[in-house]
């Protein structure tokens, strides 16, 4: 056991010093605190990919797993330990990881929040337009209904500062369509099985329903209508890879994808480079903002029909860049190599 | 001297790797110094609560797989309890969170002893009624700390000597330390060693077997709300959602000397095992490992660990 912990970590050792010998540029520290999601691994590769392409980083730090807020803070101490110059955070939710995130620019490191906000004043947030995304995609999709019915609503996680967002965004869509109610009410904490079998429950459960808003865990939803053999009734999803294949092949779905870019790494990334350098932005708070491809109109068809790209992880988002934030090449993020790889 | 190191050879031998680690750590990052064991500490404390639970439900012949939900009900508890009734009602809330700890683990003692259905199983189930419970409580983060409670855990002790020893480690010892040493010196401590090495023994010997698992599970429990007030405590909101503590408190209990087959085992060795878990993790990020790799090496202590704690129960099952 012991011989076994030497071995790991004599490796992990050398590996260790082999980084720090190219120590010239920035040093990079992320956290992430959900592993194994499609849209989370384009941010981690969208990060590392920028970092690449900008020139200017030397090496990245990467904490990456699934935990929890506390895991988080650990996390964020242990990169501050490391000394990096900044840190790219993805944060578990907007208040938890607050004390952490103030040691860190208290101790002169910038911290930029990517995909959802951070109430610590000292970070800079870089997200998707949450409350938008939510609002145009519920839109779209009461508008199909005809503004009457209900529709499944599949949130991602309770309490993560995007999906109080969205869901803002969904209330000020309902708010226009009175005739439009919710039949049930689940969170798939953007995990694919968890979502797919609670599409099979709902619909084996024979309560009739007439749509779906999911919050981006799209594609199995799709995939649990063909199985079950159930009429399709409008989704929405998000930009997914797999998503806008199945809205591009139709076949009596009619869908529309919000675009949420996991790319927002990269942006997140950029903006971190820039404030090292002496330009921050006026504002602490950078809002990118979401479109939304629909199926059922040419101008969607046109921009799904644009999208396809086959190599894409069909979990991934379709929009790999972000213009103006991000530099890399559409093949520099699939081999998803950082710097020094 | 020498019979003290025959009798704790195995915590000796986890104290020695926890300062190899130590150095290992401050040659990787030659900054690491008191801040940074102060943060170590501070990541350490839930999982400290979370394998005193584990280990004490584990010495007893059971094992607690509820122990994450049952830390995700104290800490949205008593965020809840501590944002409602301020910070003159801290103190009760406290107590409010100890005694819902205490009654979670005696129901699932309880539910182990008149089901006769496996701890594994029993705890298993429950994992989600807690769970459940934890998103009744808040359904999203919320809640408040209180601030001295949450300075209790930060920085240093601020006494002439000791401005090197992080306030957590302290509270560790005092929280931790104080109910293992009273149950050590009771009776019913006794008990529970007796029914966790041989419950027939026990038994003939007149130990009311039952009550004194189901006591086993109340004291887990309350250690498993403790910390969930820990986390609470250092994220400073309730969270409803499970943490990745199950898998870790197994492991930093069997690497600390608790045998799987119950009867065996301390606290200091899970204690000194769960920095080690926490400094393997810091050291894998200041090396900037590939994190997939990281998540693969950290899995793979555990799994080793608790595949060898199993195969030492099995044999010792042999005998």
């Amino acid at each position: 056991m012991t011989r076994l912990l030497q071995g790991a970590a004599a490796t992990a050792l050398l590996s260790g010093i082999a980084g720090m010998a190219m120590a010239d540029g920035y040093v990079i520290g992320v956290s992430n605190t959900v592993q194994g999601n499609g849209w989370r691994e384009e941010m981690v590769c969208a990060i590392k990919a920028q970092a690449l392409a900008s020139g200017q980083v030397a090496s990245l730090n990467i904490a990456h797993r699934n935990t929890d807020a506390a895991g988080q803070l650990e996390d964020i101490r242990n990169l501050i330990q490391a000394g990096v110059d900044a840190i790219v955070v993805n944060p578990a939710s907007a208040d938890a990881v607050n004390p952490a995130i103030k040691e860190a620019t208290d101790a002169g490191i910038v911290v930029v929040a990517v995909d959802q906000a951070v109430t610590e004043p000292s970070a800079y947030n870089i997200s998707n337009d949450q409350e938008e995304y939510g609002y145009l995609g519920a839109h779209w999709l009461f508008e199909q209904m005809g503004g009457e019915g209900r529709f499944f609503y599949m949130r991602g996680a309770a309490g993560a500062g995007a999906d109080n967002d969205r869901d803002a965004g969904v209330q000020r869509a309902m708010a226009e369509f009175p005739g439009i109610s919710v039949v049930q009410e689940v969170f798939t904490n953007w995990q694919q099985d968890q979502g797919k079998q609670q599409m099979l429950d709902f619909i084996a459960s024979g309560i009739p329903f007439d749509g779906v808003w999911t919050s981006g865990i799209d594609n199995v939803i799709v995939d649990a209508f063909v199985e079950s053999d159930e009429p399709f009734v409008p989704v929405v999803g998000a930009d997914n890879a797999g998503f806008v294949g199945q809205l591009a092949a139709a076949d009596g779905l009619e869908g529309a994808a919000v675009s949420n870019p996991g790319s927002i790494g990269g942006a997140g990334l950029t903006l971190a480079l820039q404030i090292l350098d002496g330009n921050p932005p006026a504002e602490h708070t950078v809002h990118v903002t979401p479109s939304i491809w629909a199926n059922t109109t040419d101008e969607g068809r046109a921009a799904i029909a644009a999208a396809q790209n086959p190599n894409l992880d069909p979990e991934w988002p379709v929009s790999v860049e972000i213009p103006g934030w991000t530099t890399y090449t559409m093949d520099q993020i699939i081999a998803c190599d950082g710097p020094g790889e | 001297m020498r019979r003290f190191l025959a009798r704790h050879y195995w915590v000796t031998g986890l104290a020695v790797l926890f300062v190899l680690m130590l150095g290992l750590t401050r040659i990787i990052q030659p900054g690491f110094g008191i801040s940074g064991l102060e943060s170590v500490t501070r990541a350490a404390l839930p999982y400290a609560f979370a394998t005193a639970a584990m280990s004490i439900t584990i010495i007893a012949g059971g094992i607690e797989l509820s122990v994450a939900s049952m830390m995700a009900v104290g800490g949205t508890l008593s965020a809840v309890l501590m944002a409602k009734w301020g910070v003159a009602g801290t103190v009760p809330a406290l107590l409010v969170v100890m005694l819902a700890g205490a009654a979670m683990g005696a129901v699932n003692g309880v539910a182990v002893v008149l089901s006769r259905v496996p701890d594994i199983v029993v705890t298993l189930a429950m994992m989600y009624v807690w769970g459940g419970v934890a998103l009744l409580i808040l359904n999203g983060p919320g809640g408040t700390a209180t601030p001295w409670l949450r300075e209790l855990i930060l920085g240093q002790v601020p006494l002439p000597g000791l401005r090197w020893l992080p306030q957590a480690a302290l509270v560790m010892a005092v929280v931790i330390g104080g109910i293992w040493w009273s149950l050590r010196r009771s009776k019913l401590g006794l008990s529970i060693y007796a029914i966790g090495s041989d419950q027939t023994a026990a038994f003939r010997s007149g130990v009311a077997v039952g009550p004194t698992r189901v006591a086993a599970y109340a004291i887990g429990g309350m250690l498993a709300a403790l910390g969930g007030l820990s986390l609470t405590l250092s994220t400073g909101v309730g969270e409803p959602i499970p943490g990745p503590y199950l898998m870790a408190s197994v492991a930093a209990a069997v690497l600390g000397g608790v045998a799987l087959t119950g009867g065996i085992g301390g606290i200091l060795g899970p204690v000194i095992a769960v920095f080690i878990l926490r400094l393997a993790r810091l050291d894998l990020t200041l090396m900037s490992v590939d994190p997939n790799v990281t998540t693969i090496v950290e899995g793979t202590i555990m799994a080793v660990v608790v595949m060898i704690g199993g195969l030492v129960a099995l044999r010792e099952k042999r005998r």
